[in-house]
């Protein structure tokens, strides 16, 4: 038995839009569930109030453009700040382990922010887990995202911070939104090897998805050692959800997390809101709480109707084994980028925006560094749904950075600041100092987090 | 002229007091005679009535420690229970009462049945129970608040198989949301009924035979608020607490200001806690607690700690000096033998309680035996004292504050408990709440009246009612969480939040009638309102409301707030 703490959030005065999936009855029928099982009179659970995240916690891990205000509303506040409950009581040793069930969710929510992004305006996990860093000081740890669609989010702030593990297993992105998340999309050149994806093909059961926690997450996990677990915890695999394709049962992700025992769980999406959620839910709770789950199933659980297929269990082996590979070459492979890059990488992309039609484009680049992960700048513009464009240039100094990174970051913010004018703000993201700058070039003033 | 006898667990308290003049009469104090609650109830009445126009009596309310005292001994007749779980948490969390039987049947949180009821396992498990010579079964299903055959179906068969049996279900006895405490309350409810009924119905009929043949009957409920007698029958569990819930009641009419403040009864061996916010009673949020388990009964929130006026201070060489939580008798002052907290405070601050002298006089003979001057002696436990109370009020205000919100506007707008005065009631009030106040920077309430606050309280209480309504326009029902009332929704209208108002004050005026309550139908609020769009597929298939409607604890219309 442990004691487990619980967050329930469903929001129930806030929607994307009445008739959006992300809406007030998602949770309505699993507060009937936990409720009505009185799970949270027991005395190894613990039920915390929300409250609200900072500006500041946000500023640390996006660039809200053109500021944290235009980009969220109190709902984001309070389900960021539910993490952080849970994140507090776990570091403090208040609870064993938490799971924050909270909405609107965030693993879409990428570094920098222009608009909603599958449902995500800013990223719970993300927040939580540099803000578990400022104030627990903790530097490694691992993020399994077990949402059935790719953690697109997550992996984009993460990726280039070798610190930070992040696996992903999800429906294959040519089949689902977002589109990304495959087995090639390994970490940025000095943090290689820290993100792994696990694309699976359609209609994967239970059998399959705990094949590939076993044999790959599991062991993955081990070597890597992370001082904190966390789920990136969706419940979209579940048989019914309208969203997506796959198999997986309520007993299945209690089972999920029984084996994986993260440290916390924060809820991501999950849309089948009465023949899911309530049971998925009370699933993951009662795991995570030590609570043995053999009476708790689906009204239509029938154990025979979830059992994987000759060829996926093969196809999923070619995965476990490829991806194994591909972490464990990880030193080797960085080393040899060190090598092929020099002193910086760079690199274009494309970001779509698909809640609300918003095309981003970036430029990245990385400061290779021998000493730290190396400070990074993006230089990206995007046409708001209010039809006003905006370029803004961000720079961001990670926490563990070298005091020769933060001094060549910090200049380089000073010089963009007092010469380029191209730009509608320059942002500074001091993780280091735990400093955040938003200039509005245009009047010259200067928004400060500190 | 009104009545109110509360029985606590050291002495009874009666008051008569003049509604027209808003004072009060008569007031009388005896000990309590827990094995004989009836006559201590009794004796206190016929010390109030000498002297009165019976026909000028207008109501008599009771508040009685019967089941408390049948609670916490476990005399009465245990029943058996017949849970109807389905999936979920494992049965063995079910099982907390000796009794239990687990049979096949299962609904969902939509009230659809997702597994039948196996008849055979059931007549069984009736079988089983009667052979155990068990006469009462209290009959409980997961959800069976959003649909209750399963529960009457199990009812109907017992019925028809032992028809000895007195069966009780729990969509009946305790309809809100937590299959937990809804065992625990049907268990309590069906444990304690019997024996309930009958002392009720003695003193209905001692009290009639006193020649006050018509006099509305009243008993006070843990909420705050009254039920008519009869009515109250049915739910014995709503009398516990009601001690507490008469001093509150009491506070607040003394005071007769709607603010935000601490209630404090000091009495002998007790100091008993309670909130009012904005002047009305905070209720415990996980409701009554029974035996260490949670119900579904609501209660005014109260703590309680072993700390009163009679604590005795004492010294040990390896503990120095300290407060015992177990009182010994009265104070010195009050011809009792050990110096108790009432003797340092009258000491201290030359309150002139009772004999003062003798209160010096003992703690002269502590202090020197602890090796103090008299103003570290007194200083020092006041100080603990203090302490103490503070830690209390701390905890209290902090529990409140951290309770769960399940909305944004909840969290933005943070709760902050300002209290805005203490108010102090019991025999020992005087001496520690003007200091108590004076430290936390509030002023203190002292009433003259103060003493008998509880019998007052429950005088001058009103009825209450709540219940809380889902409705479900897809599947075209609505339930309540009391009395497993609910019904079909009129066919061929899409329903608006007016409507599902509409429909839960007709429900409200009809429940309040039945119980005798009609006039204060009007007078309910709506507590709680939430509507939900049911969406699939994109499109609106229904709405889920979910309303709570309550008549409020306060004062009957015969008192007039803030008159005393």
């Amino acid at each position: 038995m442990k004691n487990t703490g619980v967050i329930f959030f469903p929001a129930f005065d806030w929607a994307i839009s009445p008739t959006h999936p992300e809406r007030e009855e998602r949770l309505l029928y699993t507060r009937d569930q936990i409720f009505e099982e009185g799970i949270m009179d027991l005395p190894n659970i613990h039920e915390f109030k929300p409250r609200l995240a900072d500006k500041k916690d946000i500023a640390r891990v996006h660039f809200c453009v053109p500021n944290v205000e235009a980009q969220i509303t109190d709902a984001h506040l309070v389900s960021a700040g539910s993490a952080l409950v849970i994140a507090d009581a776990v570091l403090r040793g208040e609870v064993d382990n938490g799971f924050s069930i909270a909405r609107p969710p965030g693993h879409h929510a990428m570094t920098v922010a222009h608009g909603n992004r599958g449902f995500c305006n800013i990223n719970n996990e993300a927040i939580m887990i540099e803000y578990i860093r400022k104030q627990y000081g903790l530097r490694k740890i691992a993020v399994v995202d077990t949402d059935v669609h790719h953690g697109d989010g997550s992996q984009e702030i993460f990726y280039d911070d070798p610190d930070i593990l992040f696996i992903s297993f999800h429906q294959d992105g040519r089949t689902l939104y977002p589109g990304t998340g495959f087995v090639y999309e390994l970490g940025g050149p000095m943090a290689w090897g820290s993100t792994i994806n696990i694309p699976l093909p359609p209609q994967t059961t239970d059998e399959g998805i705990l094949r590939v926690l076993d044999k790959l997450v599991l062991p993955v996990l081990e070597e890597f050692a992370p001082e904190l677990i966390v789920n990136s915890a969706g419940q979209d695999n579940h048989y019914t959800d309208p969203l997506a394709n796959m198999r997986f049962t309520a007993r299945g992700y209690a089972e999920l997390n029984r084996r994986l025992a993260p440290d916390i769980a924060v809820l991501e999406g999950g849309y089948s809101v009465e023949t899911a959620l309530p049971y998925v839910n009370m699933a993951l709770l009662m795991a995570m709480a030590g609570i043995d789950y053999a009476n708790l199933h689906e009204p239509d659980y029938r154990p025979e109707a979830f059992k994987e297929s000759a060829k996926n269990l093969e196809y999923i082996e070619q995965i476990i084994s490829h991806q194994l590979f591909n972490f464990r070459s990880r030193q080797q492979k960085i080393e040899e980028n060190r090598k092929k890059y020099g002193h910086e990488y760079g690199e274009h992309q494309q970001i779509y925006y698909d809640t609300e039609g918003i095309s981003e484009d970036q430029a990245r680049r990385l400061r290779i560094c021998p000493a730290c992960p190396g400070w990074r700048r993006i230089d990206s513009s995007a046409r708001h749904r209010d039809g006003k464009t905006y370029h803004v240039f961000c720079i961001s100094i990670p926490t563990f950075a070298c005091p020769e990174c933060q001094k060549e970051a910090f200049n380089a913010y000073q010089d963009m600041a007092m010469y380029n004018h191209h730009y509608d703000y320059i942002y500074l993201q001091d993780r280091a100092k735990d400093r955040y700058i938003a200039l509005n070039v245009a009047n010259g003033r200067e928004e400060v987090y500190e | 002229m009104l009545i109110g006898i509360d029985v606590g667990g050291t002495f009874t308290d009666g008051v008569l007091f003049d509604n027209q003049q808003s004072r009060v009469v008569k007031t009388v104090k005896v000990p309590t005679r827990n094995e004989q609650l009836q006559s201590s109830l009794l004796a206190v009445l016929d010390a109030l009535l000498p002297g009165q126009e019976r026909g000028g009596i207008q109501r008599i309310v009771l508040s009685t420690t019967l089941v408390t005292n049948l609670l916490a001994t476990n005399t009465a007749e245990p029943p058996a229970l017949i849970l109807i779980p389905g999936p979920g948490l494992p049965f063995e969390y079910l099982l907390t009462f000796p009794h239990s039987y687990i049979v096949k049947g299962s609904i969902d949180f939509r009230g659809r049945e997702t597994e039948k009821l196996d008849r055979q396992e059931i007549e069984g498990v009736i079988e089983t129970i009667r052979a155990a010579g068990l006469h009462k079964i209290a009959v409980v299903g997961k959800f069976s608040n959003r649909n209750p055959q399963h529960e009457q179906s199990v009812r109907q068969i017992i019925m028809d198989k032992f028809p000895d049996a007195e069966v009780g279900i729990g969509s009946e006895l305790a309809g809100q949301l937590n299959f937990m405490r809804r065992i625990t309350t049907s268990y309590y409810a069906l444990m304690t009924r019997q024996r309930w009924t009958s002392f009720a119905l003695e003193i209905e009929k001692a009290i009639r035979e006193r020649g006050l043949d018509k006099v509305p009957l009243d008993i006070l409920k843990a909420d705050g608020g009254t039920m008519p007698l009869r009515n109250a029958l049915q739910y014995p569990c709503e009398t516990i607490l009601s001690g507490p819930a008469a001093s509150t009641m009491g506070a607040k009419a003394i005071t007769g200001q709607n603010t935000n403040a601490v209630v404090l009864d000091i009495g002998g061996t007790t100091t008993d806690i309670s909130l009012l916010l904005d002047g009305q009673p905070l209720y415990a949020s996980r409701g009554a607690c029974i035996n260490g388990k949670y119900t579904h009964i609501k209660a005014i929130s109260t703590r309680s700690l072993p700390l009163g006026g009679d604590s005795p201070v004492c010294f040990e060489p390896q503990k120095g000096v300290y407060i015992h939580p177990i009182r010994r008798g009265p104070a010195v002052c009050f011809g009792g033998e050990c110096p108790t907290v009432t003797d340092i405070f009258n000491c201290k601050y030359d309150l002139n309680i009772g004999d003062a002298g003798q209160s010096s006089q003992s703690l002269q003979r502590l202090q020197k035996e602890a090796g103090l001057t008299l103003p570290e002696l007194l200083e020092l436990v006041e100080h603990d004292v203090m302490q103490q109370l503070m830690e209390a009020l701390q905890n209290i205000f902090m529990e409140w504050e951290n309770e769960p919100a399940y909305r944004v506007w909840e969290v933005v707008h943070n709760r902050k408990f300002k209290v805005k005065r203490i108010i102090g009631i019991g025999a020992a009030a005087s001496a520690i709440v003007p200091m108590l106040a004076a430290m936390n920077k509030v002023n203190s309430f002292i009433h003259e009246l103060s003493p008998i606050a509880n019998a007052l309280g429950a005088a001058l209480a009103r009825p209450t009612l709540a219940f809380n309504m889902h409705i479900d326009t897809q599947k075209g029902s609505y339930f309540t969480d009391y009395d497993g009332v609910g019904g079909d929704l009129p066919r061929g209208q899409s329903m608006q939040m007016v409507d599902a108002h509409k429909l839960a004050r007709e429900v409200m005026q009809k429940l309040a009638e039945q119980r005798g309550l009609g006039e204060y139908a009007e007078e309910a609020e709506f507590v709680r309102e939430e509507q939900f769009n049911m969406i699939r597929e994109w499109d609106r298939i229904g709405k889920i409301f979910e309303l709570g409607m309550q008549i409020k604890p306060g004062f009957i219309k015969e008192f007039e707030e803030g008159s005393l």
